[in-house]
Order: C-alpha cells, then sequence, then structure tokens
C-alpha cells in the first residue's frame, strides 16, 4: 500500500480503518524503528527537560545541539563515525558553559552564544571542506527519523538506558539543585558534581536525538514537553511525569503524522509539542489559580 | 564553657587582594543562640559561608564540628542546617512543601539511596515544629512569605542538624511575619537545643531573645551578652553617630527617633 492511499484510509472516520491503517504502519520493519527511536529521544528529552528548564539551562542546551552537529560534520569529514565526534562536541561545550556560569567569568547567555556561533561557523567550515554534497550530513541538522537504521535504534536505546538510569538513581540530587544549588550543597549534597552530570546527561541526550528531530530542533524536544508540564503541577515528580509522557506521545504521534501526511517528521514532532505547549498555556491550572486569586 | 562546636582561630577570609574578614577569633559552644549583627558589607554573610566550609580561611583556622572547615565533607555539612538570605523564589516552581522539606534529608541519605518511610516521618516531624504540616500539599509558591520562611526552616530542621546557620530571616517580611519567625527560632532554640547563629540586620527584634551578639565591621568589633554590646559608645562606632538608643532600650537611627 503507498503512502497516499493509506493517509486517505487514516483520515476516514471508521475507527476499524484506523486500526487496520496502524497495523499495516507496524508491519514495515523501518516504521518498527522510527516509532520506537521516537519514543526513546521523546521520553529521554523530555526527562532531562525537566531539570534543563528548571535549572535554567536551556539556552545551554541549545549551544550543545549545535556544537554536537559540528562534531558529526568533522565525523564525516574525516570517516569517522558521526555520533563519537558530536558527543566530543557536546560534551566540551556544555562543559565549557558550567565552567563558565561557576566561575562567573562572564554572563551565561554570552558564553554560550559564542560557543553556539563560534561551533555553527565550524560546522559549515566542515561543510564547505568535503568534496561532493552529502544528504546523511543534513539528516542530522533536520532530522530523518524514518531512516533510523538498527546500529542507530541500538546506539539510541544503549544511550537512553545510560541517561534515564543516571536520572533515576540520582533525581533526588538533580531535583535538590534545580531547586538551589547553594542550599543543595550547604545541604552536603555534591552539588558542583550533580551539575556536571547534568550537563554530561542534557550532551548525550542532544547526542541521541540528533538523528530523530535533527539539530536546529532537538532543543525543541528538551524544552517543549518539559515547559508544558510546567504549566500543568505543583510538584516535582508530576511535572517529570506529565513531561513523559507528553514527550513520548509527540515524538510518536509526530512520527505518524509525517508518514500519513508525507511531512517532515522533525517539524511534525516539534509543532505538534508547540500546539500542547499553547493549550496548556491557556488551560494551565496555576494560571487559572492565579488570575482567580487576582 | 562546654566544647566548642564552632571555633575561628585568628582566621581571615577573603580573596586575593580583598579581605572581607579579618583576624577572627571566636568560639560558639554547642547549644547557644548567637546572633551576628553589623552594617553591609562587615563580613557577616562570608562568616556564614566559611562555617558551611564554602570558604577556607587566607590566615588562621577554623574548626567545624571538630573538623577544620577547609575539609569539611558532605557528611559534616549535612548537620548544618542552613537558610540562605531570601532569594526571590520563582512562585510557579512546581515544589510541595513535603517536597522542599524533604530536600533537607538528601544530604544525609547520600547518594543512590531513596527516602524511606522514616524519611517522610522526618520531613512531617520537621513541619509540624514550625506549624505547617496542614500546608505539606501546598504549593510552595502559594505560600506567604512568612509561612515559605517557616518550610524553609523546617527543611533544615529536617536535616536533624547540631548547627542552624540562618543568614537574614526575617529580610522581606511584614512586621508580623518577623516576630512570628523570630519567635519560632526562638522556641526551636528552646526545645531542640540548638546551637544557632542567626545574622539580622533587626537588633531589636532579636537582642532580648540571643544569648550573646557578636558584633562584625570586617573584624570581631564587639562580643558579649546583648546589654554589653548594644551600647552608644560601642555601636557609634561601627554604625555612625545617627544610631541612638532610646529610653526604651530600642536602637533607632536618630532621625527617626526625632520624628
Amino acid at each position: 500500500m503507498d503512502r497516499v492511499s493509506l493517509s486517505l484510509i487514516h483520515r476516514s472516520p471508521d475507527h476499524t480503518v484506523t486500526t487496520e491503517f496502524m497495523l499495516e504502519l507496524l508491519a514495515y520493519d523501518f516504521m518498527q524503528r522510527s516509532l520506537l527511536a521516537a519514543a526513546l529521544v521523546g521520553s529521554v528529552c523530555s526527562v532531562i527537560g525537566v531539570f534543563v528548564v528548571l535549572r535554567g539551562l536551556a539556552f545551554a542546551g541549545a549551544g550543545t545541539a549545535h556544537a554536537a552537529f559540528a562534531g558529526v560534520t568533522l565525523a564525516y569529514l574525516l570517516d569517522l563515525p558521526p555520533l563519537s565526534l558530536a558527543i566530543v562536541f557536546g560534551l566540551a561545550t556544555v562543559w565549557i558553559t558550567g565552567w563558565v556560569e561557576e566561575k562567573g567569568r562572564m554572563k551565561l547567555d554570552v558564553s554560550i552564544g559564542i560557543l553556539y556561533t563560534a561551533t555553527m561557523a565550524l560546522a559549515i567550515l566542515f561543510l564547505g571542506l568535503m568534496k561532493s554534497y552529502n544528504p546523511e550530513v543534513y539528516g542530522y541538522l533536520f532530522g530523518s527519523v524514518l531512516s533510523v537504521t538498527t546500529e542507530e535504534l541500538l546506539t539510541i536505546g544503549g544511550l537512553s538506558v545510560v541517561v534515564l538510569g543516571t536520572i533515576l538513581l540520582l533525581s533526588k540530587e538533580l531535583y535538590f539543585i534545580a531547586f538551589d544549588q547553594e542550599m543543595a550543597t550547604a545541604s552536603g549534597v555534591p552539588a558542583r558534581q550533580i551539575f556536571y552530570l547534568l550537563l554530561t546527561l542534557v550532551a548525550l541526550t542532544v547526542v541521541i536525538s540528533l538523528k530523530t528531530v535533527g539539530a536546529i530542533l532537538v532543543f525543541a524536544m528538551i524544552l517543549i514537553p518539559a515547559s508544558t508540564a510546567y504549566q500543568l503541577t505543583h510538584s516535582l515528580t508530576q511535572m517529570t511525569f506529565y513531561s513523559m509522557m507528553i514527550g513520548t506521545f509527540c515524538a510518536v504521534s509526530g512520527v505518524l503524522l509525517s508518514y500519513a501526511f508525507d511531512l517532515p517528521s522533525g517539524p511534525s514532532i516539534v509543532l505538534l509539542a508547540t500546539s500542547l505547549f499553547f493549550l496548556a498555556v491557556c488551560c494551565s491550572p496555576k494560571r487559572l489559580h492565579r488570575i482567580q486569586r487576582q | 564553657m562546654t566544647h566548642p562546636i564552632i571555633r575561628f582561630d585568628h582566621a581571615t577570609f577573603g580573596f586575593p587582594g580583598v579581605i572581607a574578614l579579618e583576624d577572627l577569633s571566636l568560639s560558639i559552644p554547642e547549644s547557644e543562640f548567637v546572633g551576628v549583627i553589623g552594617p553591609n558589607g562587615s563580613g557577616k554573610t562570608t562568616l556564614c559561608r566559611a562555617v558551611l566550609g564554602l570558604m577556607a580561611p587566607l590566615q588562621g583556622t577554623l574548626r567545624v564540628l571538630d573538623c577544620a572547615c577547609e575539609e569539611l565533607r558532605c557528611h559534616h555539612r549535612a548537620l548544618i542546617g542552613y537558610l540562605p538570605q531570601k532569594g526571590l523564589l520563582d512562585r510557579n516552581f512546581p515544589v510541595t512543601v513535603l517536597e522542599a522539606v524533604m530536600m533537607g534529608r538528601y544530604g544525609a541519605l547520600g547518594l543512590f539511596r531513596r527516602p524511606a518511610q522514616k524519611d517522610r516521618d522526618i520531613a512531617r516531624e520537621a513541619l509540624a515544629h514550625v506549624g505547617m504540616d496542614h500546608h505539606r500539599n501546598s504549593a510552595l509558591g502559594a505560600l506567604s512569605g512568612g509561612q515559605q520562611q517557616r518550610v524553609f526552616i523546617a527543611r533544615a530542621l529536617a536535616q536533624q542538624p547540631r548547627i542552624l546557620l540562618l543568614d537574614e530571616p526575617t529580610t522581606g517580611l511584614d512586621l508580623t511575619a518577623q516576630h512570628s519567625v523570630v519567635e519560632l527560632i526562638q522556641q526551636l532554640h528552646r526545645e531542640l537545643r540548638l546551637t544557632i547563629l542567626m545574622i539580622t540586620h533587626d537588633i531589636n527584634m532579636i537582642r532580648s531573645r540571643v544569648d550573646r551578639l557578636v558584633l562584625l565591621k570586617t573584624k570581631l568589633f564587639a562580643e558579649g551578652p546583648p546589654q554589653d554590646v548594644l551600647k552608644p559608645e560601642i555601636l557609634s562606632q561601627v554604625y555612625g553617630k545617627d544610631l541612638v538608643i532610646t529610653d526604651k532600650d530600642f536602637v533607632v537611627v536618630e532621625d527617626y527617633h526625632h520624628h
């Protein structure tokens, strides 16, 4: 069944036909891989996003994504595994960012702005040095979840387990430094080490997500589900749970939409998440409660 | 005098080229309630950070809980309950009162260990001590400034500390809330026999409540019972001649007194 006829079936109001459409989709290997990759990326991004949003590291993540893309371009230029150099570039950027914030040498947004543009300039330079046009590299820039290979899925799965496992083990310390790092240090939590660990997890998450949503949009997947959940609850644990649900739902639904309507996958995921965010802002219990009190 | 739990010995703190607190010698025995006063920039917060082990002395020594402050490790810090200066709390920060107080247990628990029922009971008990247990499921941001300070004191108590370090706990509160928070601190001192170091600008509020006052002006200017420290000749040297003591023993700025 071709893509157009599948999308026509999907538009039918008949529930049975929609189920058939889903079963048809899941029969394809590439679609199984894509949905699994999207679910993994959606959940990892949205969970780490909670700490990024609460700790005020949003812009740092955007800079990391561009640095990781510079690593990918250099890897293609040198014929090395792309994700390995993406990790090196991503980690270097977040650690420098963290060090600058810790030392208070300059404002965080200034240092990130410099690194952000410098790594993007490197990426453009490496692209220019390539002898021919390489569509795979652009896949990392814009995302191409439908072309995720089994090896890439295994890498995404492995890194997802590492990131989610670390968050699960150290969630109480991560929550505390997001709330107040100085208070955490004073209370006997090794807050500095936890802060650098958080930055490392952000870099790994960005690398995991590069192939799925692309360097330009990856940070939306970190930021938007967590920001949406932030509108809905006053509890840290609930915020994490809601964020994970929203992130996974948007990633999987975005892939299905992109397939059904022949749209690019990255933007489909991100625009769906953005729509939910605005819906949450309008219906935010916090906001409504504040208005009531006023 | 009982064994000092905090002991500064000719300790100087600061950064290269900037001395924040010079040649401080001071011993604080267990269970004493000490008020630390002084004008802005006199070294009060430096003293606080030093006790927390966040600043090492440039000269001299500081021992806290029988340990040199530069060697204070996480398990020592977990015994020091700290209430930092009131910052601007994001009223939308998603944390309930109980979640905020539970954070006080995290240092003592250590890495990788999940809070158990016992930790939740300790947090509830700390909330009960400050009269906020009935608010445990409320959003922290929905509370008033005074209630939030009570919650942060409960967070410090949940550490089961030996020392309670309070950095200007009444700043930014209205008069009623200030009074209520200081009453609470005094009550905790009475009931739990904690060693309390309270940094404050509000001399009148604490003068009758502390065992001892420490007056700083980048060095130890005076220390002793409040009546010995709050003398016009001492205060005028630190705050200037506009600060006077009224016939009812209140310390005021002269211009205000005359109006």
